[in-house]
């Protein structure tokens, strides 16, 4: 395939919309994954990828919006949980149970609502091309509140990140501030789950996050890498799908992998 | 209290009082009905044995570990909300005994910005000879150089308002310079310290000894 195909294909209007739905989460989300990282939650997003698909179910089932009751559902979780991820256990135990429950009430709704669930599950494995106008809108705006925590906390962020204990004898909110990212962090990943697939979630928020950890000496320098591997990443994976004909979600985690791969022979000590 | 230090005696300085405090882990009474007043200026040293409950009571003055029973009064005044534990920890400087819990990254620099005083902590950090460390990451830090900059924030804290230094075992990582120019800048603070040490040299700068043993509290030179 040529690079002039690429260029014809990108005239087209659901491309030019997978295109920026693609840069915004992929230059944003690193950062809600660089909160993961640091507050020790990863199994988190396996958790939300199941609530994600009980939204979808409810949603079916209460002829809801599917993608917004599967968002709604994921930051009600967040919230529900955060109390849990400042204990020393963390949230391992507690992701288990929630991903078993969530698979299990959807499997039971999606068989009252008569839907066929293999229908509800490629929802949840994601469409990037047909990747609509308002789903842009969604990412847009999940994005912009992610930017702007990190902008209007960076100092606490640091501080909580770094060790829960400093950050509360330093006069921080850390149960406010905790459950905030927890909230934020499960509606990225239901907005993206939806969106991009669920293999693309990494993609846009572990992998660009565990290359900056080996990058970054600060929370600064790590959003810095973060966001550049998650949006250079992706448009590369992204331009290769186009390229190679291929599903985009393998190829953009195969692409960010890669180059998280190669962070940890360059990591800086 | 000698004569000295009630002159240097700092008008922010805290008046701490326990009375019959509780802490357990589940069924185990790690702290057991300790009683104790410390006045405003006066340095307690707190010693015992590993897993006498040292460490718990100091946690417990900063709401880090809960009370089972009893009551911790800082300036003759309980913290219950959470406005009134927010309060209560601006007026203190802590120095943990563990001082890092993961790898995520924070530079010496913000850790001082953390500080009640940014600009003293700074001070005192040049003071302490970690100022060429400043643009590096905490988990790079040796231990000792690690101390150093919790008690540069712990100082900057004091210079800020804060009238409690809670210390636990602030020489355990430096050298045996180190743990005496330590040992000598906290004698010199005219706040209230309340310190555990398995630091005899430490433990002799300060005006009272309290060890404690299977929880209990009991005094060992006034």
């Amino acid at each position: 395939m040529s690079v002039e195909h690429i260029l014809g294909l990108l005239q087209l209007p659901p491309v030019q919309r997978a295109v920026l739905a693609v840069a915004i989460a992929g230059a944003i989300f690193p950062i809600a994954g660089v909160w993961i990282i640091g507050l020790n939650i990863v199994p988190v997003r396996f958790a939300m990828m199941h609530v994600a698909l009980l939204g979808i179910a409810i949603g079916v089932l209460l002829n809801l919006d599917p993608t917004m009751t599967g968002v709604a559902l994921c930051g009600l979780t967040g919230a529900i949980l955060s109390p849990l991820a400042r204990r020393p256990a963390g949230l391992a135990g507690p992701m288990g149970l929630v991903m078993t429950l969530a698979i299990a009430l959807a499997l039971l709704i999606l068989s009252i609502s008569g839907v066929n669930a293999n229908g509800a599950f490629e929802l949840l494995w994601g469409a990037i091309l047909a990747t609509r106008m308002r789903d842009v809108i969604n990412l847009a705006v999940v994005a912009i509140i992610i930017a702007a925590i990190y902008l209007r906390w960076r100092r606490e962020l640091a501080l909580l990140l770094y060790d829960r204990e400093i950050a509360l004898v330093s006069g921080i909110h850390v149960d406010r501030l905790t459950q905030l990212l927890m909230v934020v962090i499960a509606v990225a990943i239901g907005s993206a789950v939806r969106l991009t697939g669920a293999l693309l979630v990494d993609s846009i928020t572990i992998l660009p996050a565990l290359a900056a950890r080996n990058l970054g000496r600060s929370l600064k320098e790590m959003i810095f890498w973060a966001v550049g591997i998650g949006l250079f990443g992706n448009l590369l994976g992204f331009g290769l799908t186009l390229l190679f004909n291929q599903p985009p979600g393998p190829v953009l985690v195969i692409t960010v992998s890669l180059i998280t791969l190669l962070t940890y022979f360059i990591r800086r000590q | 209290m000698d004569e000295t230090h009630i002159n240097n005696l700092s008008p922010q300085a805290a008046h701490l009082q326990f009375d019959a405090v509780i802490c357990a882990f589940g069924s185990l009474r790690v702290v057991d009905d300790v009683n104790l007043e410390i006045h405003p200026g006066e340095h307690v040293a707190l010693i015992g044995s590993n897993g006498s409950g040292k460490t718990t009571l100091l946690r417990a003055i900063l709401g880090l570990h809960p009370l089972s029973a009893g009551q911790i009064k800082l300036d003759f005044t309980s913290a219950l909300s959470a406005a009134e534990w927010n309060s209560r920890r601006s007026r203190i400087a802590w120095m943990p005994q563990r001082q890092s819990t993961g790898q995520f990254p924070l530079l010496v620099h913000e850790l001082l910005a953390s500080s009640s005083s940014p600009e003293s902590a700074l001070l005192h950090a040049q003071e302490l000879g970690i100022e060429s460390l400043l643009n590096r990451p905490l988990h790079s830090l040796s231990g000792g150089q690690l101390q150093r900059a919790f008690l540069a924030r712990a100082l900057g804290s004091l210079d800020g308002g804060a009238g409690l230094l809670l210390a636990d075992e602030p020489t355990a990582a430096l050298d045996f310079d180190g743990q005496v120019k330590v040992a000598e800048v906290l004698r010199g603070l005219s706040a209230t310290v309340l310190v555990v040490t398995h630091d005899r040299a430490m433990a002799e700068r300060c005006q009272r000894v309290m060890e404690m043993a299977g929880g209990r509290l009991r005094e060992v030179r006034a």
